[in-house]
């Protein structure tokens, strides 16, 4: 068990800046995962950590231990490469063996060993194959299996489950997630789908151009999104701006849009905003509610624009006051394109953010 | 001073010991063995008595024989003679004979514009054949097609000097073509083709196919689809073709014949064949044959001309200029594939009767004419052609046995397998060392490797073998290394240097093909680079490097120029084409030629096996001269 710490890690190929200034702790026995869209330094964090590319500045831990100059093949950490790298030329019963062959373990406890892992991973009797005549998700369990052999200080996932079908790649989460659980191992996982990252993660880091945009539990970076990104990147929403009218004591912002006057919240006690600020709204779809809730909260009424059927809901857009609003509601009620209808949707659940920088504007221009 | 002590750590980090022996290595092959030869030469054309000069510039410019002003321009001539002709009952009579004369007394434009003369026809001649051949095969269906997929290939099949005696032997006043047109087409004239016109028609012969291998490669590597669009487009026939498909291979017609140029300028076994069948003439005032006479002869380097310097420099930098321009069009070769997915299949049309004519009407003459060299020189060596006149008369073996009985051959055979074995040694660790770190280590002067370990390919053997003097010759002069002593020794060097190409360009594609985390998932593990470098890289290339070795001892074992330029200072240890040349050149037994032919006829044997060896390992076909 070892926590795992960044201090100032910066990484650059070229001028792109891969990983800029991250620093973050990852505690003993956590799933910890970096979350990110492609190109965001997410691999690379990990591939530093593996001792795979070097940092350019900054320091790496392993408990007190600092590892930065340690070459990958004395930091111990056992890593489950994206497209598996399974050696062809051996059997899976070599290839699980190799790290422990290299550590010069003694032939029966090998054997002994390889066996465990094996029926860990539910492989047993695959020993003499080749990687050529196993499956995709078999192929997986090896590489899986291969890292966790040589009881690694930490295990490293690089996207294991994006080259697996749709339901393999449900099941072998929960399977990775419960396999982690049981050694107790940190873990380190990669991965640009947060569906994925929010089931099997403890905590997740968002990442965007090489730096951490915010560390929480999958709920906090839902509900309480820190910044614009987090808040879009995660789950989908309803977007548009505005300019506060007025700051009141517990923090309810009145924000108009146009013609519509709405109140709202910034997700965190610490992000300010100020009247006469231009500001962002964004409010997830399930938080309207087709009954008035309890709490503060705004009314809003608009023609439906488009409906269509999820399964579980309906999603629908309404037009009200000139803004789309992406509502998701329950597939009993009967909805008609071209009729008026009315939602409720809580003050608290109402997030407003400032735009402060020129960056978050570029960024408003993107989603556009 | 942390940019100072981040490079400093960098520097700890990249060189662990795999890398800083590889490296090591590398270097030092290619410094010692190839940059300090072949700069020397440099030296040597500027500092004249001691101090830099040009005046070797100058006393080699304003020689007539280097530069021949104005030119000698006339290409041919007609001669009426009489000859004596034996009638059936005896008696002899005298018949008014015509005879065309092509190239004998010019054109010359002197030794330098002599050679580029004839590498630049021989590139355009062997670009147009090249290509029509390239695009007929690749996008055509015809009956009798993989026939001549297999004779297209045979011009390739190296048997130095002896097809270009043979070629000599065909055009010559007595030879078979004139027996043709005299005694079957009862023709009323003869013709003699030699000088520089023989030159540049053995040399397009051979040389053709460079150019199909390179723009057929080309063809099959565009994506399909790309045509597909056009055709969609409204684009169809000449219009496709010169639109899309043209432009798009020109990157395979670049490097082919920017390669047929330069092969053709450091050629030596037109020029000495020729000399063989015809005497000394017009087809070897080639700077090729000037370096060549001048370093062969020569017993120290004092006996060399200084214009020899000069036009050793030419060359090499003719030769530098042709590798830039492949460099640069090989880059570009990759925007033919820059599309990849989609349905691969070629793009083939079946031919309708018309069109299987017109193919056969350009295919079947081209592959009779440029397969007859090889032919001729089986016959050569299994018959009594040498000394029966214009056709044979008479099978024999006699030529064969030689190859095992005659004291000097097995000598000869003994020396190029020494040397080529020696030097594969060699090749396969330099090969492999620089191959890893071009493709895997992100060091400083990486480029260069790459740059140094590919322009062999352009760098003519006659360079190599001239720098090789001059440098060891004088650094090491009357030692072992001493090339005036002991040729042998450098022989294998020069044998490394000039044909590792092969198989680094094999390693490369090699470590292209297999993915680096294989390797990162043994170091994760605890392999240090060593351990992962021989328990993880070495097995998965190994097909590679056992296929480009296999290629690289087949091109070691018929290098001509080097051979030539070393072993004439030694003869005892002179290897195989060095045997041949001087069969072939200073004529001297009766029945000699054949024996040059029989080794020529164990030369393309054993091509032959190499070759489809390296592609059965390979499992693919490899780009026969893989630039």
């Amino acid at each position: 068990m070892v926590t795992v710490r960044l201090d100032n890690v910066v990484k650059t190929f070229g001028k792109v800046v891969a990983v800029d200034h991250v620093t973050l702790t990852i505690n003993h026995g956590e799933f910890f995962s970096f979350l990110g869209p492609s190109g965001c330094g997410k691999t690379t964090t990990l591939r530093v950590i593996a001792g795979l590319e070097w940092c350019d500045s900054g320091r790496i831990f392993f408990d007190d231990q600092d590892v930065t100059d340690l070459p990958p093949y004395k930091r111990n950490t056992g890593m489950v490469f994206q497209n598996y790298a399974l050696w062809p030329h051996m059997t899976v019963f070599d290839n699980i063996a190799y790290g422990l062959k290299i550590r010069k373990l003694p032939k029966d406890e090998i054997r002994r060993r390889v066996k465990e892992v094996l029926e860990l991973v539910k492989l047993s009797g695959m020993e003499n194959r080749y990687p050529t005549q196993l499956s995709g998700g078999q192929q997986q369990r090896v590489a899986l299996a291969r890292a966790l052999v040589v009881e690694p200080r930490v295990l490293l996932l690089d996207e294991p489950l994006s080259n697996l079908d749709a339901k393999l790649r449900i099941e072998m989460r929960e399977e990775i997630k419960k396999i982690q659980k049981k050694l107790g191992i940190t873990a380190i996982y990669v991965t640009h789908d947060q569906e994925e990252a929010m089931v099997i993660s403890d905590r997740i880091a968002v990442l965007n151009q090489g730096k951490v945009m915010q560390v929480g539990t999958p709920q906090e970076l839902y509900r309480r999104p820190r910044n614009l990104f987090v808040a879009t990147f995660l789950g989908r929403y309803t977007i548009f701006r505005g300019r506060v009218s007025e700051v009141d004591p517990s923090y309810v912002v009145t924000v108009k849009a146009g013609s519509l006057v709405i109140k709202g919240m910034p997700p965190a006690p610490d992000i300010k905003v100020r009247e006469g600020d231009e500001v962002v709204i964004i409010i997830r779809p399930h938080s309207f509610k087709l009954t008035p809730p309890a709490k503060p909260h705004n009314v809003i009424e608009g023609v439906i624009d488009w409906v269509s059927y999820i399964g579980p809901y309906f999603e629908i857009r309404v037009k009200a006051s000139g803004i789309d609003f992406l509502f998701n509601i329950d597939p009993e009620t009967p909805v008609r394109i071209g009729e008026r209808m009315k939602a409720y949707v809580s003050v608290e659940e109402t997030m407003v953010f400032p735009i402060s920088a020129a960056k978050d504007m570029a960024y408003m221009q993107e989603l556009k | 001073m942390p940019r100072f002590s981040n490079l400093l750590r960098s520097v700890r980090r990249e060189f662990d010991s795999l890398t800083t022996t590889q490296l090591i290595l590398v270097l030092f092959i290619l410094i010692f063995f190839l940059l300090l030869p072949v700069f020397s030469i440099l030296y040597k054309a500027f500092i004249f008595q001691g101090h830099l000069s040009i005046q070797q510039f100058e006393q080699t410019f304003s020689d007539p024989d280097m530069i021949k002003y104005p030119p000698n321009l006339q290409f041919f001539k007609i001669m009426h003679r009489y000859r004596f002709e034996v009638l059936p009952n005896g008696s002899r009579i005298l018949v008014p004979l015509t005879t065309l004369v092509i190239g004998t007394d010019g054109p010359d434009f002197g030794y330098i514009f002599n050679s580029i003369f004839v590498s630049t026809c021989v590139m355009i001649f062997a670009s147009i054949i090249g290509t029509i051949a390239a695009f007929i095969m690749a996008r055509y269906n015809f009956p009798g097609k993989n026939v001549f997929r297999v004779l297209l290939f045979i011009p390739l099949l190296a048997t130095p000097f002896v097809n270009a005696y043979v070629i000599g032997k065909v055009l010559g006043e007595g030879g078979l073509l004139n027996y043709i047109l005299r005694h079957v087409l009862h023709a009323p004239f003869t013709v003699v083709i030699s000088g520089l016109p023989a030159v540049i028609l053995i040399q397009t012969l051979s040389f053709f196919p460079i150019v199909y291998m390179n723009v057929l490669s080309s063809i099959i590597n565009i994506d399909p689809s790309l045509e597909e669009q056009a055709e969609n487009l409204g684009a169809h026939g000449f219009k496709l073709f010169r639109t899309i498909t043209f432009p798009l291979s020109l990157p395979g017609l670049a490097a082919g014949a920017t390669l047929v140029f330069v092969f053709s300028m450091e050629d030596l076994g037109a020029p000495i064949g020729l000399a063989g069948a015809f005497g000394d003439g017009l087809h070897n005032k080639l700077m090729s044959f000037y370096v060549y006479t001048q370093f062969q002869q020569a017993f120290s380097l004092e006996q060399v001309s200084p214009s020899a310097y000069v036009v050793a420099l030419i060359m090499l930098m003719i030769a530098v200029v042709a590798f830039m321009l492949i460099k640069k069009y090989v880059s570009l070769r990759q925007y033919a594939m820059l599309a990849k997915g989609g349905r691969w299949s070629p793009r083939v049309r079946k031919l309708g009767p018309l069109g299987v004519l017109a193919v056969y009407a350009f295919m079947i003459p081209l592959v009779v004419v440029s397969c007859f060299p090889q032919i001729g020189v089986v016959v050569l060596a299994l018959t009594n052609w040498a000394t029966s006149g214009a056709i044979p008369t008479s099978f024999t073996l006699e030529y064969m046995q030689a190859l095992v009985t005659k004291p000097d051959v097995v000598t000869a055979i003994r020396n190029s397998v020494t040397y080529a074995g020696l030097a594969i040694l060699i090749t396969i660790i330099l090969g492999t060392s620089a191959a890893y770190i071009v493709i895997r280590r992100r060091i400083p002067g990486r480029d260069l490797i790459d740059v140094m370990t590919t322009i062999p390919i352009v760098i003519p053997g006659i360079i190599v073998a001239v720098g090789y003097l001059i440098f060891f010759g004088s650094i090491f002069f009357k030692t072992f290394m001493d090339p005036f002593i002991n040729p042998g020794a450098l022989l294998v060097f020069t044998y490394t240097v000039r044909r590792s190409p092969f198989l680094t360009r094999s390693v490369v594609a090699g470590l292209q093909q297999t993915h680096v985390s294989l390797e990162e998932a043994a170091m994760n593990l605890g392999a240090s680079r060593v351990k992962t470098f021989f328990s993880i890289v070495i097995p998965l290339i190994s097909a590679n490097v056992i296929g480009g070795a296999i290629l690289s001892f087949v091109y070691m074992m018929n290098e001509v120029s080097t051979s030539l330029l070393l072993g004439a200072h030694n003869p005892a240890q002179g290897p195989i084409t060095f045997l041949m040349s001087q069969v072939i050149y200073s004529t001297g037994t009766v029945g000699a030629v054949s024996i040059a032919a029989a080794l020529g006829v164990l030369l393309m044997v054993l091509q032959i096996t190499a070759i489809s060896l390296s592609n059965y390992i390979l499992k693919q076909r490899v780009a026969f001269l893989g630039v």
